[in-house]
């Protein structure tokens, strides 16, 4: 052996462990805290496509969002005309809803939390409850793949044994600088019952951020809904004011 | 001599005899097997209706039978148990329960179902759930995250023991209340619906989760047999606060089986008429038969001077032998067959769903009612001596001379 090659295998086995050593330093709770706050900036104001595939049919919404940390959000419909002025606040673990046709504001009943938004493939309770994934499980690393030159960390999400989630675990993939791959949804007998994956990952907003995302069943293929972000602005922070009943109610934008 | 007589008269035709008397028997039969099964299905009605979570008489706050909400629990059970001692018969039970709408899921399901939050012993011995687990355990004392779950709700949700259920709901500030318990048990009921409606977990977690402190929803009594539900609910309306709380009855907390019950008499009547119309036809026409046959006979009587109301008589006396033995086997036939179903009853579980949806249960056990048996008794003997009167009036205005002519 020569003094060239077992220098390389030397090199080779100190960058191998440092991989190792850097792999295990990567705190998982962390990682997904992270992941999650760079996803929704300290403040983000965003411009949506939705569109909601079936078989046999396909619709699109044009949906302005607001978000602000991790708690608040509003969204609002701006096309097609049918729905235009549709909206959704949600504050904390409520939310409300307004509809412009009877000029009401609805707070959604636990019995609804469960029911679609919009005819979508996302749950009331997977907006209202977005941040159940930081406080309600224990992540840990299960493994790293490669994506596109970039380490991917795929993470395995556990419930705490009490709390009122209805998954059994939940699998995330999160690349190395923070980008969300995607989001398995689990039963409690492991098996999978809903994903989201994440698109197009391109500068969006200032920041590297994935255009599309989707949403789709596992025992209903074809059926499937996908974010399309057409205008995303992050900004240090959103008034109070915007976040009320009051703006819900009112189509200003 | 005179009942031997018209005995004897009786069966001079004994085809035309038997046929009549089978058809008496028949009505008598049915008659009073019919009302007893539909007895026996009301007070399986009013059986289940009690033990499913109900009992004899129910306390509330006021406005919460308008509006079973979280805002109309009563805060302070504790002075309601103590006019309950006072006031109660010494061997009542009651059980005192958390009761609110919630929504139950799992990973692929969801559905609405009423939370009930109970205190594993007293309820044990107040409504069915106590003998109602097939599977699992049924809730201990201190079991903050068990729950029971039916059979039916199980199947729906695809789940199973041990399995997590996340159950939602309103609490007191009217916000989201959210809690997951495990699967500890698996009950069964007399109906599916009931078996889809309810969840049971214990008082202390039920009232942690909707931050309800000591409220509780309701409290349900059952008397010891024989009581006067109308005395005691007079005396409990005066032992409680009138503007706080209110009491009913079953009656009144189960409408639908009450107004059944007052139903059932009119149809036990309308079945009476009907079998007995179409028996009556029979006897008035065997009857009149009888009478046209022996139409010489009573002539020669008549001409022998025997006074018409006699004929009349034996002509009834006739009939009433008739009727009174077909009663008798009718009867013994109606009893035997109620004693050998009230064994086993009579099973419905094959098409449980529709009985269910009348509101039965799935076995029903026939109910004797002295009253039906009277009624069903006498009203085959007094109309079938009515509906003879005609034929027996027909004998007794024959004139001699026509029917000694008549060949």
């Amino acid at each position: 052996m020569t003094q060239k090659t077992a220098w390389t295998v030397i090199l080779a086995w100190a960058l191998v462990f440092a991989v190792y050593r850097f792999a295990l330093a990567i705190d998982p709770n962390q990682l997904v805290e992270d992941s999650f706050n760079y996803v929704r900036g300290k403040s983000s104001v965003s411009e949506v496509i939705m569109t909601i595939h079936r078989p046999d049919w396909q619709r699109k919404m044009t949906i302005k969002a607001w978000t602000r940390g991790q708690k608040d959000s509003l969204f609002y419909i701006d096309a097609p005309p049918k729905d235009r002025g549709n909206g959704t606040l949600k504050k904390g673990r409520e939310m409300w809803i307004y509809n412009p046709k009877i000029n009401r504001v609805i707070k959604v009943p636990p019995s609804m939390m469960s029911q679609s938004w919009m005819g979508s493939d996302f749950s009331n309770n997977d907006l209202s409850k977005s941040d159940s994934l930081l406080t309600d499980y224990t992540h840990t690393l299960i493994a790293t793949e490669t994506h596109d030159g970039k380490r991917v960390y795929v993470i395995k999400s556990m419930p705490k044994p009490d709390a009122p989630v209805v998954w059994g675990m939940q699998r995330l993939k999160i690349r190395e600088d923070l980008i969300w791959l995607s989001q398995e949804f689990f039963d409690e007998d492991l098996q999978p019952v809903k994903a989201m994956t994440t698109l197009e990952i391109q500068m969006l907003g200032g920041k590297l951020f994935p255009k599309v995302w989707r949403m789709s069943k596992v025992d209903q293929q074809g059926n499937y809904t996908q974010l399309n972000y057409t205008a995303l602005v992050f900004t240090s922070s959103l008034p109070d004011s915007l976040f009320t009943l009051t703006t819900l109610r009112k189509p200003l934008r | 001599m005179y009942l031997q007589l018209a005995w004897r008269n009786i069966w001079r035709n004994t085809r035309r005899t038997t046929v009549i008397l089978v058809a008496v028997i028949i009505g008598i039969w049915s008659m009073i097997l019919l009302g007893a099964l539909m007895r026996g299905i009301a007070a399986g009605m009013i059986k289940n209706g009690i033990s499913t979570l109900t009992g004899h008489l129910q306390i509330h706050h006021i406005g919460y039978r308008d509006d079973p909400a979280i805002e109309t629990s009563m805060a302070n059970p504790q002075m309601i148990e103590n006019a309950l001692t006072l006031v109660l018969p010494i061997e009542s039970m009651w059980a005192t329960r958390v009761r609110v709408n919630a929504v139950a899921s799992n990973a692929r399901h969801s559905s609405g179902v009423t939370l009930v939050g109970i205190d594993p012993l007293s309820e044990a011995r107040v409504s069915f759930i106590g003998k109602a687990i097939s599977k699992g355990r049924y809730l201990e004392q201190s079991d903050p995250n068990g729950i029971l779950v039916g059979a039916a709700l199980l199947d729906k949700f695809e789940t199973k023991l041990g399995r997590k259920l996340v159950l939602m709901s309103q609490n007191t500030s009217g916000e989201i209340a959210s809690r997951a318990f495990h699967i500890v048990g698996i009950f069964n009921a007399e109906m599916q619906a009931t078996e889809k409606q309810f969840v049971f977990v214990t008082r202390p977690a039920s009232q942690q989760m909707l931050n309800l402190g000591h409220g509780i929803s309701e409290i349900s009594v059952i008397l010891p047999e024989k009581t006067d539900i109308s005395a005691i609910i007079s005396a409990l309306k005066d032992a409680l606060p009138q503007d706080q709380y209110e009491v009913h009855s079953w009656r009144e907390l189960l409408p639908f089986q009450t107004a059944y019950l007052r139903i059932l008499d009119g149809f036990i009547w309308i079945w009476y008429l009907v079998v007995f119309v179409a028996m009556g036809f029979g006897i008035v026409n065997t009857t009149l038969m009888a009478v046209f046959e022996r139409m010489r006979e009573f002539g020669l009587l008549k001409a022998l001077g025997m006074n018409p109301w006699w004929i009349l008589r034996a002509v009834l006396t006739e009939s009433f032998l008739l009727l009174f033995s077909g009663m008798i086997i009718g009867n013994i036939l109606a009893f035997l067959s109620i004693y050998l179903l009230s064994g086993i009853g009579i099973d419905l579980s094959a098409m449980a769903a529709g009985a269910e949806y009348a509101g039965m249960s799935r076995i029903i056990y026939p109910a004797i009612e002295f009253k039906d048996i009277m009624m069903a008794n006498s009203i085959v003997m007094l109309l079938g001596l009515l509906v003879s009167a005609y034929p027996a009036t027909k004998a007794a205005r024959f004139m001699p001379v026509k029917a000694l002519a008549h060949t």
